[in-house]
């Protein structure tokens, strides 16, 4: 009788080891817009009085990125700065300048969104209808140019772009 | 193309992403009487944001009156949080978006800083 039970146990442990169970990975790709902040930028001192993104004038242009997953149901509004959230005392008016384009994207037909695009706010504030789905990298420059004549004091700038995607 | 972006998606390939869902949200009757909710997901992947802002809009971006556990909501890099915005019965005429806007720290001292913020449209 032992024996007939000690035969059972590798018999046993052979069906144990057999079951399966088929575990689901599930997910669910709803429409939405996905904002990145992908190359963070970094101002040019090309002359005493500017201050620039530009590569040209050595600065790091700052780059966003939007991730669109269905066409459509958004559109991206991107305001560059006119003003320094943070800088030394300045005692003269800044002259704001920028330009906001869509540069790499996955999808060579949202071209579109730049032929498309609407610029208010005197130059700062740039609109693009997101029409195809994909991924787009905004290339943003902006410029700052002091009083006539004047340098820049030395110490820290700060300035701040705002990335928006509004449900259409 | 669309292949690879899908795949980033569902593998999560965002570094420094800013999330708000759903699209087109859905006011439906609270467990209080004449109050509205909707339910919002926000996710944070961004490493130099540690607050999110909640508001809600009219048609033309006027404030309409919200309660929400929190306006400014605190969240750790890869946080998901689910946010419930309640909506009184008279307001819930004019609301037309829900936005989450970062907060940015006046300790950060980036040159160019980044502040998204995106909105959901009221169904």
């Amino acid at each position: 009788m032992k024996m007939k039970k000690l035969l059972l146990i590798p018999a046993l442990a052979a069906a144990t080891s057999t079951v399966s169970a088929d575990i689901p990975i599930t997910g669910f790709i709803e429409s939405k817009c996905v904002i990145q902040s992908d190359t963070p930028g970094r101002f040019g001192n090309p002359t005493v009085d500017k201050l620039s993104t530009k590569a040209a004038d050595g600065g790091v242009m700052p780059i966003i990125r939007y991730d669109i997953i269905t066409a459509s149901k958004y559109k991206a509004v991107i305001t560059t700065p006119t003003n320094f959230s943070a800088s030394p005392n300045l005692s003269d008016s800044v002259d704001w300048t920028s330009t906001t384009i869509a540069g790499q994207m996955s999808d060579a037909a949202m071209s579109v969104f730049n032929t498309n695009k609407a610029i208010y706010n005197n130059g700062h504030t740039t609109e693009f209808d997101l029409v195809k789905a994909g991924s787009v990298w905004f290339n943003v420059t902006s410029e700052a140019e002091y009083g006539v004549g004047k340098s820049f004091p030395s110490g820290n700038y700060t300035a701040l772009i705002v990335a928006e995607c509004i449900a259409k | 193309m669309r292949l690879i972006v899908l795949f980033l998606l569902l593998t999560g390939g965002y570094a420094k992403a800013h999330q708000f869902t759903p699209t087109y949200p859905e006011l439906e009757m609270s467990h209080i009487a004449g109050v509205y909710k909707a339910e919002m997901v926000l996710f944070n992947t961004r490493e130099d944001i540690r607050y999110y802002e909640v508001n809600v809009f009219d048609e033309d971006w006027d404030p309409v009156r919200f309660a929400v556990e929190s306006r400014v909501v605190p969240m750790d890099y890869q946080e998901t949080k689910y946010i419930t915005v309640y909506i009184s019965k008279k307001e819930s005429d004019k609301a037309k978006y829900i936005c989450s806007k970062s907060k940015i720290l006046l300790t950060v001292k980036e040159p160019s800083i980044v502040s998204s913020r995106i909105c959901s449209k009221l169904k």
